[in-house]
């Protein structure tokens, strides 16, 4: 293994690897535009130049295609290292529109970072900016702006080596150099199409569901998982920060809806990428709640629910409970706990594939459209879901049940968080809080759990299904 | 012991009298209130009170930083970009901007589509308009009309705060717009 010397400190790497990677190792951080861990080096923003020591003097090349070797002493902050970066920005701003006030990327741009940490100077050229295509609808999910665009092309291989639809290329040499689509819409079926807007360094390339909508300094990420499907991504929910809340007349439910879904990298489940339906999981979770407990389609108060509940299940012979596979870790466990013993239990699919869905692929996407099924597999066996024609109460968690399945006569109690017609036709029927109203943990197929957290409050009204099993047992506490 | 007072009263026998002087004190009180009260019904003004909020005053200092004021193209569009820089630096978080975007105009895609400052919380520190990027934002040297029953009354939108045009700012030269691009179709 070389040892090669990197700011003074002497560190080993693997024979092959290069200079940046052997530093990002390191812990040294060396700038970068086009190079990105799980893609291929091209080599053209050249901002990751670095100094080498040579017969006492020192030349300078990129770190991102430099293979170490024995003995090398690398410098990544000298002042010819330094001269260069700011030149390769100067040279990298051009023709860059500078319009970050509008810019949906300002904040978290590296652009803009980098500017401000390697340059910091105005545009030293006197000829005027090259114009080209603003707002060109790259697909009916991405917008990209040519005059932003650093021409990095890390969208273009992300295209190539990991979504495999080769969707992007580009266009023309040097200033006039756009990127395109591939003519066959083959980047407008990419399941995962918007991973390019992450990785763009720059704003050219943005999401039009969140054109505009916020500053991202007005937003948290949440660390939560992608309820999507089996694989369970672990993802960023970014929302209202509680600073930056709205409070205008009419805005107050702006605070708690979901304004963008990114990926939260995760070496074990999805590394740094996630599906377009991930992205969209917000309209999922942003659905009609449900906010009151029913007894035969009449609102009711929570307790009454509870006792109306607590008769039923102590009358019932044979109680058969359909467990949901959106359900956390947690809950299954306060269910098998208080319950589980009670009824003979059953796992249900809350989801299935939707029509025109991508249901599986060899990236990420999982056939199986319910977060937890391992979870809830692994507490209630593999069973496959036929109710048994002579049960006599059937509880049902989570929505996705035909009740036309469930055995004329029986009684019903229905646990769900959305508002759907079923709700009505429930003998009991509870309010139960969603992913973003609690912390919790999902398994996936593989048997990796993963965490999410807390974003919203819980609604009034809305039991917390914990405690709720816990009161249904008969134990202390109430669904609040 | 009464405590004794550098300027005690010297009262002779006519002011420990007591009545004399009370009514006369009435007479100063009633004669001042009669006057103004019949000039207030000849429709002349009496006492300097300002009759606020029906009257303002007028002697506001030209930098006094009143009522915001949002500034306009010479097409009469809003100036502002939404870029939030006045609502990101204001000190008292009062300013909500929710932006829009429009692809026909080139020069400026993103629009305000509510602008709305809340007025029960501004403190008109002034901040915002020396955030603005464009100019768009500016502070008229009258206050806002601000009395009002509740406190949803006191945010005032953008059709409120467009309303004041001041002349000599529209004649400012506009940068031409930049040259259409051919290739490449629009969202």
């Amino acid at each position: 293994m070389p040892r090669l010397t990197i700011d003074g400190r002497e560190i080993e790497a693997a024979a092959g690897r290069t200079v940046m990677e052997a530093a990002t190792d390191a812990g040294i951080f060396i700038p970068y535009f086009c190079w990105h861990p799980k893609l291929s080096v091209p080599g053209n923003c050249r901002i990751c130049v670095v100094g080498v020591e040579d017969k006492g003097g020192e030349w300078v090349e990129i770190a991102c295609n430099m293979p170490v070797t024995e003995g090398m002493v690398v410098y990544t902050n000298s002042e010819k290292v330094r001269a260069r970066r700011k030149a390769t920005m100067q040279f990298i701003t051009l023709n860059h529109p500078v319009d970050c006030g509008i810019c949906d990327k300002a904040g978290e741009c590296t652009l803009q970072d980098y500017h401000y940490e390697y340059n910091g100077e105005r545009s030293i050229s006197v000829d005027a900016k090259a114009h080209a295509t603003k707002h060109y609808s790259l697909s009916p999910r991405i917008v990209l702006d040519n005059e932003r665009c650093i021409q990095c092309t890390r969208c273009v291989r992300f295209t190539r080596e990991i979504s495999k639809s080769n969707g992007l290329g580009m266009q023309n040499r040097a200033d006039h150099s756009l990127v395109r689509a591939v003519e066959d819409g083959s980047f407008a079926n990419d399941p995962y199409s918007d991973n390019v807007i992450d990785i763009c360094p720059v704003g050219a390339l943005l999401s039009r569901s969140f054109l505009h909508k916020a500053r991202v300094w007005y937003l948290k990420p949440t660390a939560s998982v992608c309820p999507g499907c089996s694989r369970g991504c672990t993802v960023n929910l970014w929302h209202r920060r509680p600073e930056w809340r709205l409070r205008a007349p009419g805005m107050r439910a702006q605070n708690e809806t979901i304004d963008r879904v990114t990926p939260l990298e995760n070496p074990a489940v999805n590394g740094p990428w996630i599906c377009n339906k991930g992205r969209d999981i917000a309209k999922v979770l942003g659905r009609a709640r449900a906010e009151t407990a029913m007894l035969k389609g009449r609102p009711a108060e929570l307790q009454g629910a509870i006792a109306q509940a607590r008769s039923l299940i102590a009358a019932a012979r044979k109680p058969v409970a359909v467990v949901s596979s959106w359900a956390s870790n947690e809950e299954l466990a306060a269910f098998k706990a208080a319950l589980g013993a009670r009824f003979s239990v059953l796992v249900k699919a809350d989801h299935e594939p939707e029509p025109g869905e991508v249901v599986q692929d060899d990236i990420l996407i999982r056939a199986d459209k319910n977060p937890n099924t391992a979870g809830a597999r692994a507490l209630f066996g593999e069973a496959p879901l036929a109710l048994p024609p002579d049960a006599d109460l059937v509880l049902v968690w989570g929505e996705g049940l035909d009740f036309g399945l469930i055995p004329a006569g029986a009684k019903i109690v229905y646990l769900n968080a959305w508002l759907q017609p079923e709700n009505g036709h429930a003998d009991v029927f509870f309010p139960t809080s969603i992913q973003t109203e609690r912390d919790g943990h999902y398994t996936n197929f593989a048997g990796v759990t993963s965490a999410f957290t807390q974003c919203f409050p819980r609604p009034a009204g809305v039991a917390d299904a914990q405690a709720l099993f816990a009161a249904l047992a008969g134990q202390a506490g109430g669904g609040e | 012991m009464r405590k004794q007072y550098w300027n005690e009263a010297e009262m002779g026998l006519w002011e420990r009298a007591y009545l004399p002087e009370i009514l006369r004190g009435l007479a100063i009180t009633g004669g001042v209130f009669v006057r103004n009260m019949f000039k207030w019904m000849t429709g002349r003004k009496g006492a300097l009170t300002t009759y606020y909020p029906e009257e303002t005053r007028w002697d506001y200092a030209p930098a006094n930083r009143g009522k915001h004021v949002l500034t306009r193209r010479a097409d009469g569009s809003p100036q502002c970009v939404a870029c939030n820089m006045c609502a990101t630096v204001c000190p008292a978080k009062v300013i909500e901007i929710e932006a829009g975007f429009d692809p026909a105009d080139e020069a400026h895609p993103k629009y305000p589509v509510r602008f709305e400052i809340d007025y029960s919380r501004c403190v008109f520190c002034g901040l915002c308009v020396e955030a603005c990027p464009e100019d768009a934002i500016r502070m008229a040297k009258e206050v806002p009309d601000l009395p009002a029953h509740d406190r949803w009354s006191m945010w005032l939108g953008k059709e409120e705060l467009l309303e004041w045009q001041p002349q000599g700012d529209v004649a400012k030269p506009y940068p031409p717009p930049p040259p259409r691009v051919p290739n490449g179709d629009r969202p």
